[in-house]
């Protein structure tokens, strides 16, 4: 059994921090960590929406806001049952909007079972939890470079995803497969439209001083009257404004159809001889298929028929306690709306893009790994993601830490 | 291994350079902006919907004017359209109920005629009367109420004078080029009510102080409260026609809305008194009692008294039936209170609201009051034009 251990410290980290499975060793383990960040400017103003050309947003992908802002809180508890069973819960809060939609909330709550080391080890996960798929959905803030979600995760994920289903996983030294079904709460399925499942695969190697890690997945999932659910979804009101600036009602689109994502991925790393620097690069490529139907309250429809494609790429270096990296990220979209109510759907919806832009971005970042357990963190962001092109600052902190057992340590 | 890691490498960076392809949204809207009429709509308005067997025109619509402001077509040659509909009043009458060509009292008040044509059914309570050519057959000859009064015995007369018209004569050939004689035997009537329908269908009111961003600060507090949570009005007046039956090019499927507002409660049990009960008159169902279309609000300001029946005064009246949660009437045949209505609408309830924020929600409500429309030549009288 202890040779699934090994085997785990090899691949858990691999596929995201997010996931681990409590040992025996140390069968109770509780991990937190905070991610705070001060920053120069908003991507949106006040009583504006975020709305990038070409999309349709939705899930949990908030603006960034002027000031210090909470990116991510998270606490989490494992717990080794037995030889094959463990336990996973944990709760978290995420950076939201103005109106404090930041709750707490449960993010995972799953049991998992490792058996069969002759195949393996295969891994069977059911409950709440993250998908494993795209290992940069599960890296929050705590856990990435950056302090801010790809555009890709939030505009194809609405950032995060948690959602309630099964999950199971083989391993080998070198591969990693697995497949995922989802009861559909997270964007962009909704649960009234049935299952969306996914597969994954991916490679990893490494040697003396090269690592890497390669793979590719596929995501399928239903919309039934799917809403974005940052501003819209339910009671809807005109905002109220302070005197002197106006504020409009969110126009309340509905998308109901299929969505089909792929996606490939890739991490290298040459870490020196002395261990005392490291260079390699991250990067993931997404491509979407949307094909339904856009739909309001009053009655008006459209069919759409989009392709959109997002990626990043972040070269970086560390030296020592320093991390130096710039992350690199672009979004495409193809799209056809038709019906008569193309026009005001299409705009509503945001997948209007009449004049072809294409939304990138650019984050340069400064990590210094200052304590044991806390890493500050510097960034300026040249953001394009809307016809305005913004540049911001940010300084932040984070703190991560196993808080049992108590002689642990956490670094980021 | 290290080969792997390359191709592995090559093919991130063909992804993430060659696939990324050319950014494009196409909208085809299937010609939904198309019209051989001339709407004068601001870009932000859908077109209305148009019947196939009837489209807009100018050379309808100037014909429809002519007989919407003629009284010949009446039995006594006593009333017009425009008897109850007029244009300073943004085609209301000012009164609680109109009378007809014989006296008969209309056990309804007379709607506006604004942006008819986005309207997903007439009348107040017909949920299944669809097209402003249907409407019109009911003021002509409809006989509960007399309006117009024409019927079998007349109409032949009446028929005559049109013919005898020379204006009518080059009208109808311009408006019908299609047809050999639009003036002959019935054709005369089929083709009055498509001008009228034409003519109606064209009353557009997209130009008020709302439309133009110019609302003062009242009625800049009055906008919040209407669409705030505690007053809920935008629900059942929404949209850029303030009204839930509102309908046009795009849209695809609509339910039929119509409220009880808890004007009425007769017998405690949310009756309406006879005829007027609403979309019930027509379904007979106990649920549709008291059952009414939201009315657009646009120059509601200039459409007083209110309701269907127009039972209330003024809008400051009006808000503060709403703020009670349905209104009370202490005494006479129709004593009851709305406000226990078990059939009135769910947004129906009791509000807490001061006299100034009452005010407020009167002032967003002038706010959509649109005197170019009032004033506009193209919808007058043009009897007077000519001559």
């Amino acid at each position: 059994m202890k040779h699934y251990f090994s085997l785990f410290t090899l691949f858990i980290p691999l596929l995201a921090q997010a996931h681990y499975i409590p040992s025996q060793d140390e069968p109770i383990t509780v991990n937190a960590s905070l991610s705070a960040t001060w920053r120069s400017d908003n991507i949106v103003d006040e009583n504006e929406y975020w709305q990038i050309p070409g999309t349709n947003m939705g899930g949990d992908a908030w603006p960034v806001e002027e000031g210090v802002q909470i990116d991510e809180m998270k606490l989490g508890l494992g717990a080794r049952i037995d030889e094959n069973t463990y336990a996973i819960v944990e709760i978290g809060t995420h950076a939201s909007d103005s109106d404090d939609h930041s709750s707490v909330s449960l993010e995972h709550a799953y049991v998992g079972y490792v058996c069969c080391e002759e195949f393996g080890p295969l891994v069977l996960e059911v409950g709440k939890m993250s998908a494993a798929f795209s290992p940069s959905l599960s890296a929050h803030a705590s856990d990435s470079l950056t302090s801010e979600s790809s555009l890709a995760a939030d505009v194809f994920f609405g950032r995060y995803f948690h959602d309630e289903g099964a999950r199971v996983m083989w391993h080998t030294d070198s591969i990693t497969a697995g497949a995922e079904v989802w009861k559909g709460d997270a964007f962009p399925a909704t649960a009234s439209a049935g299952y969306a499942w996914d597969a994954f695969a991916r490679y990893q190697w490494k040697g003396s001083n090269l690592s890497f890690v390669s793979g590719a997945w596929l995501y399928r999932s239903s919309a039934e009257t799917r809403a974005d659910h940052r501003y819209g979804g339910g009671h809807q009101h005109t905002p109220v404004a302070v005197p002197g600036e106006t504020a409009s009602i969110f126009p309340d689109t509905r998308f109901t159809g299929d969505t089909d994502l792929y996606g490939i991925h890739a991490d290298f790393a040459y870490t020196s001889d002395s261990e005392s620097w490291k260079a390699g690069m991250k990067a993931e490529y997404m491509g979407m298929q949307m094909d339904g139907t856009l739909h309001d309250a009053i009655g008006r429809t459209a069919d759409l028929d989009s392709e959109q494609t997002g990626s990043w790429a972040q070269p970086y270096i560390t030296i020592k306690d320093h991390t130096f990296g710039v992350r690199a990220e672009w979004l495409t979209s193809d799209n056809l709306i038709t019906g008569a109510a193309a026009d005001q759907l299409g705009t509503d919806s945001g997948m209007a893009n009449p004049t072809g832009f294409e939304p990138s971005r650019y984050t340069a970042v400064w990590l210094w790994q200052w304590k044991e357990n806390i890493a500050l963190r510097t960034e300026v962001v040249d953001d394009q993601s809307l016809l305005e092109d913004k540049l911001r600052f940010g300084v932040g902190i984070i703190w991560k830490q196993t808080l049992w057992p108590f002689n642990s340590k956490s670094h980021h | 291994m290290q080969s792997k890691m390359l191709a592995s490498l090559f093919l991130m960076f063909v992804f993430l350079s060659g696939c990324m392809s050319e950014s494009q949204t196409i909208i085809d809207d299937e010609g939904a902006r198309e019209s051989s009429f001339d709407w004068g709509l601001p870009d932000s308005i859908p077109l209305p919907q148009e019947p196939d067997d009837n489209p807009m025109t100018e050379e309808k619509f100037q014909l429809g004017r002519h007989l919407f402001y003629d009284a010949r077509l009446s039995t006594n040659g006593t009333v017009s359209c425009s008897s109850c509909h007029h244009q300073d009043k943004a085609f209301s009458d000012g009164v609680d109920r109109a009378t007809g060509a014989t006296g008969d009292v209309h056990p309804r008040n007379s709607q506006t005629l604004v942006n008819v044509a986005w309207y997903q059914t007439l009348t107040w309570g017909n949920p299944s009367l669809g097209t402003i050519e249907q409407q019109i057959t009911l003021p002509l000859f409809g006989d509960d109420p007399i309006e117009h009064g024409l019927n079998e015995s007349n109409s032949e007369q009446i028929i005559q004078a049109i013919q005898a018209d020379p204006v009518y004569s080059e009208l109808f050939i311009s408006a019908f080029p299609d047809q050999d004689d639009p003036l002959l035997g019935d054709l005369v009537w089929d083709n009055t009510i498509k001008s009228l329908a034409s003519f109606v269908r064209g009353l557009v009111s997209f130009d008020s102080p709302y439309d133009q961003g110019e609302l003062t600060d009242s009625a800049k507090r009055g906008e919040a409260l209407f669409n705030g949570e505690r007053l809920e009005c935008f629900h059942c007046h929404a949209g850029y026609n303030f009204s839930d039956a509102t309908i046009d090019r795009e849209t695809t499927f609509a339910e039929l809305d119509f409220h009880n507002t808890g004007l009425y409660n007769i017998d405690g049990l949310g009756a309406y008194p006879s005829p007027n009960t609403g979309r019930h008159e027509v379904t007979g169902k106990a649920e549709h009692m008291g059952q009414f279309r939201a009315q657009s609000l646009r120059n509601i300001e200039l459409s007083a008294p209110y309701n269907h029946d127009g039972s209330v005064a003024t809008l400051e009246d009006v808000v503060s039936n709403y703020a009670r949660g349905g209104r009370l009437i202490a005494s006479g045949e129709n004593s009851g209170d709305g406000r226990v209505s078990p059939v009135k609408d769910g947004f129906i309830v009791s509000f807490e609201i001061t006299d100034d924020e009452v005010s407020d929600v009167v002032e967003f409500l002038k706010s959509l009051t649109d005197t170019t429309f009032i004033n506009n030549p193209r919808f007058s009288d043009p009897w007077t034009e000519d001559d």
